[in-house]
């Protein structure tokens, strides 16, 4: 079923554009770029997989690293630390098609708030949050061409921002969690609905239904009924002849000229060979720390403090969003582990209220995570035994009758959580590693833990024997990786324009989790492929018209 | 019961049952998949261990078994979870070996001079073995004992534990390809759904 990739450029070919990553944004402008006429070239640090060798395998996703990137990544929570490898970890896919082969597939969009909650609410001290320059307006159609192109299947909900289609595909089938959780949060006087989900719930796209094997968070879907951008838009970019996808090529830099404009980058290829590729023009979609590495690895005597960063903001203003967990005990079997993830989420406490005395709101849903050894390593309630006779006894009673609540929060852009290149660490390549400064914003933690409480009153309501489940704490560990390089019309304040150009180096575009302004409630792709859809669009104009 | 989970007969009647002839119009692919999870679930067990002695292979299998126990079913020991260790400490685990094998090497002195004449862990009685790990779970080596008895219960056969799915069994995981609902109790019951 997949397109074979029919094109293969020259190292000497200067092609249209290079788009660097694979993943939800760079799969997308690959897709448009190319079937627009363009030749694109998609430089992959990752191997290629194919569908049917991903696999049902905890120990080797969960455990062994699997699918997501092995490079080194140091932590610190402020900058008068020393940051240490071990201390925090980035979690992101290194293959073809990026993190949206391993999502858990929630796929949220924003709301109309979302864009505009610098100018409604005014600032936030400790803060800098802006207004995005485009608004909800500007991205719904492109949120629909995400609907419909990519494959999102869900129901309106009360919350739910303007649609200008309805849904292509009715929600998944509901899990026992989705059913308790709606009964708990309706108890509640809460509104719950189905989980809109980049899963197909029936044939789309020439794509089969969701098999409901239970293996998406972390895990590719072998029947790729997951909307991944390896499952959907890479074939049809190879298809048109005019795109190759080169896996196992590992970026390490921008080249400019000396009138500043991006000509090609630098590669270490699959044989460790070090390569240049030209192009008219490049893309950057590496993920929101990737990116603003690359940007950072790319500096020069035109551009000291790395390119595309006039402004001193490429890796700064990090955000990654409040996670929290709840977990609630049962007393019949709701199996989990069969069915994807999610069913049901809700959205009664997305705005922010002056009320809580805090700024921040977020969406919950209900959620499998606990797989067989994550379970019996962590997943029973505090102060049970942890061997023995009764925890083999607990095990076997628990493990089918437990639930997850997890709450998904705002990240405030604060200026010293960043992305910044270690002076000591280095990668495999000898070239700096990934130095990540983090401490969520106070009220981001008030916040979190105001979920905490929702989560544990819906289990509780829907008639768990047992809740439980950690309180809110400074986070060390992200999946979302967003505002590194953020949009705006100030380039003394912002990385890219509303076109995702770089405001310093005009045949340059970010697009991907950096380029978001603000957070939203903690599900991030679905907006990250909305942009992509529109940036392709974009940047296809500005070339057809010689405006690159 | 979990019979052949990856048979390529049980997945075809799956299908068929649900309705998904899409899938039946590439066997190809069906079979790549399976053949891929088959692989997982069918590698014979090992005579004997390959990286461990005897006597550390049957002292560790000894000490899994009080942590996820056979007292009321199938436990570590049936699931073969030091088949799991002996196999990882050929490859991924290989650096950890000489600290493993100290670490049994004074667990056995420890056990000798709490019950005097004791030479081997695996001839302790369950009750012993309790005590005995009692005083192990502040220790170093406890930690590391449990997250691999754990591994090599729960993870996938193809990692040298979990003989018959002994472990999926006992928690009651199925692996299976495909699901269809109701998956469980509260979204099999009509006034439940919505």
């Amino acid at each position: 079923m997949q397109a074979r990739p029919t094109r293969r450029f020259a190292l000497t070919e200067e092609v249209d554009f290079i788009v660097v990553g694979s993943g939800s944004a760079g799969g997308i402008l690959a897709k448009e770029l190319s079937t627009a006429g363009h030749s694109v070239l998609v430089l992959e640090q990752g191997p290629r997989l194919q569908q049917s060798q991903f696999e049902h395998d905890e120990y080797k996703h969960v455990f062994q690293g699997g699918i997501t990137s092995n490079r080194p990544v140091t932590w610190r929570r402020s900058a008068d630390q020393e940051a240490r490898t071990g201390d925090g970890q980035l979690l992101y896919a290194s293959l073809v098609g990026g993190s949206s082969v391993h999502f858990t597939a929630n796929f949220w969009r924003l709301r109309e708030i979302d864009f505009i909650e610098a100018s409604r609410i005014g600032g936030v001290p400790g803060a800098n949050l802006m207004d995005w320059p485009i608004t909800y307006q500007d991205l719904e159609p492109y949120y629909t061409k995400v609907d419909w192109e990519i494959g999102v299947s869900g129901a309106p909900g009360p919350f739910d921002p303007p649609r200008s289609r309805p849904y292509p595909m009715p929600p998944l089938p509901v899990k026992s969690s989705g059913v308790l959780f709606e009964r708990g949060a309706r108890k509640l006087g809460w509104h719950p609905q189905p989980a809109p989900m980049a899963i197909n719930s029936r044939a789309h796209n020439n794509r089969p239904p969701c098999q409901q094997c239970g293996y998406c968070m972390l895990f590719g879907c072998e029947y790729g009924a997951k909307s991944s951008s390896l499952a959907t838009v890479i074939p049809i970019a190879e298809a048109t002849g005019r795109c190759e996808v080169r896996p196992e090529s590992y970026v390490t830099r921008v080249e400019t000229d000396d009138r500043g404009r991006a000509t090609g980058v630098v590669y270490f290829d699959a044989q460790g060979r070090e390569q240049r590729q030209r192009a008219k023009a490049v893309v950057l979609s590496c993920n929101g720390a990737e990116t603003a590495r690359l940007l950072l690895l790319s500096s020069s005597s035109r551009f000291p403090q790395g390119l595309a960063n006039s402004s001193g903001t490429v890796g700064k203003y990090l955000m990654l969003n409040g996670n929290t967990t709840a977990m609630g005990q049962f007393e019949h079997p709701l199996n989990e582990h069969k069915g994807a993830q999610v069913t049901r989420m809700l959205w009664d406490f997305y705005e922010t209220d002056p009320k809580r005395g805090f700024y921040g709101g977020g969406g919950m849903d209900a959620r499998y995570q606990t797989w067989p050894i994550v379970f019996a390593l962590s997943g029973l309630p505090p102060n049970s035994p942890q061997w023995g006779r009764e925890y083999t006894r607990l095990l076997r009673e628990y493990y089918t009758r437990q639930m997850t609540v997890a709450g998904h929060t705002t990240s405030l852009p604060v200026e010293t959580n960043s992305v910044s290149l270690d002076p000591t660490v280095k990668d495999e390549r000898g070239l700096p590693a990934m130095r990540i400064t983090y401490t969520d914003h106070a009220d981001d933690v008030k916040t979190m833990q105001f979920m905490v409480d929702r989560s544990k009153q819906i289990l509780e309501a829907a008639g768990a024997k047992q809740v439980w489940g950690p309180d809110a704490q400074v986070q060390n560990f992200a999946a979302h990786l967003l505002g590194t390089c953020r949009m705006g019309k100030d380039p003394r304040t912002s990385v890219v324009n509303s076109d995702h150009r770089s405001h310093d180096v005009p045949n340059l575009f970010l697009c991907d989790g950096s380029s978001m302004v603000t957070s939203g409630r903690g599900q991030p792709t679905m907006t990250i492929m909305a942009l992509a859809f529109r940036a392709g669009e974009r940047i296809s104009n500005l070339a057809r018209r010689g405006e690159i | 019961m979990l019979t052949d989970p990856t048979s390529r007969r049980a997945f075809l009647a799956a299908a068929g049952a649900a309705g998904m002839t899409w899938l039946l119009s590439d066997l190809g692919a069906i079979d790549e998949a399976l053949a891929h999870a088959g692989h997982a679930a069918s590698l014979p067990r090992p005579a004997e261990f390959v990286n461990l002695s005897a006597a550390d292979g049957a002292d560790i299998e000894a000490l899994m078994s009080r942590i996820i126990t056979s007292d009321d079913g199938p436990g570590a020991k049936e699931a073969g979870a030091v088949y799991f260790l002996d196999k990882a400490l050929g490859t991924f685990m290989a650096p950890q070996k000489d600290g493993i094998v100290a670490a049994i090497a004074e667990m056995r002195k420890q056990a000798a001079a709490k019950w005097p004449g004791t030479t081997s862990l695996a001839a302790l009685t369950p009750a012993q073995l309790d005590e005995f790990l009692k005083g192990q779970e502040e220790g170093p080596a406890f930690g590391q004992l449990r997250f691999v008895t754990i591994v090599g219960t729960f993870a996938n056969p193809s990692w040298g534990g979990n003989k018959d799915l002994v472990g999926w069994k006992l928690l009651g995981h199925e692996m299976k390809p495909m699901f269809q609902p109701p998956f469980g109790y509260y979204d099999a019951q009509p006034q439940g759904r919505s």
